[in-house]
């Protein structure tokens, strides 16, 4: 396994992912008037979609937060919980993964 | 590109769940072999951007949107393996937390933007850089202008994946996807042509970036399979090299 720490994420990266995050509303203000991606409908038709799972912030954002406004602080804080859950998800996985041995090339 | 759930019947999402399960299972070894603390904080940086990047909607002329993806830089800095754990992680988030991408259509998913996408990506990287290799282009500019390429026709042929997903759908599975593959194909190819561009330029803009400051970022370990590590092995050179300097001490200077 690998111990790698979080603290071994280098504070730089960490602001780069911060200031995405905090531009993000770009991606759904310049198609607010837009469609769904080819592909990615929320519901067509008499189909059913299969639902398993209720995800905790359907389509990255808060519910009942629908002005431009508020859909952009809902996608920022989207952008933030999920850069923080994938980060953590991949430490721990790879403490499940990996050399040990390595610790002289690490920096 | 994110495939919901009802969209795809179940002999397809079933068979490429039991695709992934056996791509999983050579990247994970791969990991096991290859991954050491120095490329855990860019596994998860790349697996972070990915997730990230997906959620800048671009809008397309026709109406509809699209977004770049990121696989094809996470395959050139931690090989395509490390890239398909990367928008596994990425891709299992956005599912979970967020309901974008189908959990029956996450091997899909996974398929369409975490392997094809990667591999090809990475394929047509080495191929331009071979190309490039007599030119008197600066080292960073050949990456840039071979990662260009790679996200490109990465992008591109992960769209052309999904598309097919879809359109065999009215044919083998009704009730499912309505759109044939006359169809599905033209909308999907349409639409990532362009987007293709901005996946081309973010890859090279980031690969120029590594390779004129950071150069030893895009030397990293890579998780590349075997046969791969010949296309590969000037940026692969390092998991051969730390064997040798695992004796010796640390030395700074990188060669080329």
């Amino acid at each position: 396994m690998v111990n790698a720490k979080l603290s071994s994420f280098p504070k730089k990266w960490l602001a780069a992912l911060l200031v995405l995050a905090v531009v993000s509303p770009i991606g759904i203000l310049i198609v607010w008037d837009y469609g769904d991606a080819w592909g990615e409908w929320g519901e067509v038709g008499e189909w059913v979609p299969q639902q398993f799972w209720n995800a905790p912030l359907p389509d990255y954002n808060l519910e009942g937060w629908e002005s431009q406004l508020m859909a952009s602080l809902g996608y920022i804080i989207s952008a933030l919980v999920g850069v923080v859950a994938v980060i953590l998800v991949t430490y721990l996985l790879s403490r499940m993964l990996g050399r040990k041995n390595d610790d002289e090339t690490s920096g | 590109m994110h495939i919901p759930d009802g969209y795809l019947g179940p002999a397809t999402w079933i068979t490429l769940f039991l695709v992934m399960l056996v791509i999983w299972f050579f990247a994970f070894r791969n990991a096991n072999k290859n991954l050491g603390p120095r490329n855990v904080p860019m596994l998860s940086f790349m697996a972070a951007l990915s997730f990230i990047l997906m959620m800048f909607n671009l809008p397309i002329p026709d109406g509809t949107t699209a977004h770049m993806v990121g696989a094809v830089l996470a395959a050139i800095v931690l090989g395509p393996y490390g890239a398909t754990i990367a928008l596994s992680i990425a891709l299992l988030i956005q599912a979970l937390l967020f309901g974008d991408g189908g959990i029956t259509a996450f091997g899909a998913n996974v398929f369409n933007m975490g392997v094809v996408m990667p591999f090809t990506g990475i394929l047509a990287y080495a191929g331009v850089r071979k190309i490039l290799v007599r030119t008197k282009m600066s080292e960073p500019g050949k990456r840039a202008a071979a990662a260009f390429v790679g996200g490109y026709v990465g992008l591109n042929l992960a769209a052309f994946c999904a598309a097919i997903e879809f359109g065999i759908q009215p044919a083998i599975a009704p009730g499912y996807a309505p759109y044939g593959l006359s169809v599905a194909i033209p909308a999907m190819v349409s639409v990532h042509l362009l987007v293709g561009i901005v996946e081309g330029l973010a890859t090279a803009a980031v690969v120029y970036y590594l390779a004129d400051h950071r150069p030893d970022l895009l030397k990293l370990r890579k998780l590349a399979p075997r046969w791969m590590e010949g296309m590969l092995k000037e940026d692969i050179g390092e998991a051969s090299e730390i064997a040798k300097k695992q004796k010796a001490p640390v030395e700074v200077k990188g060669g080329n």
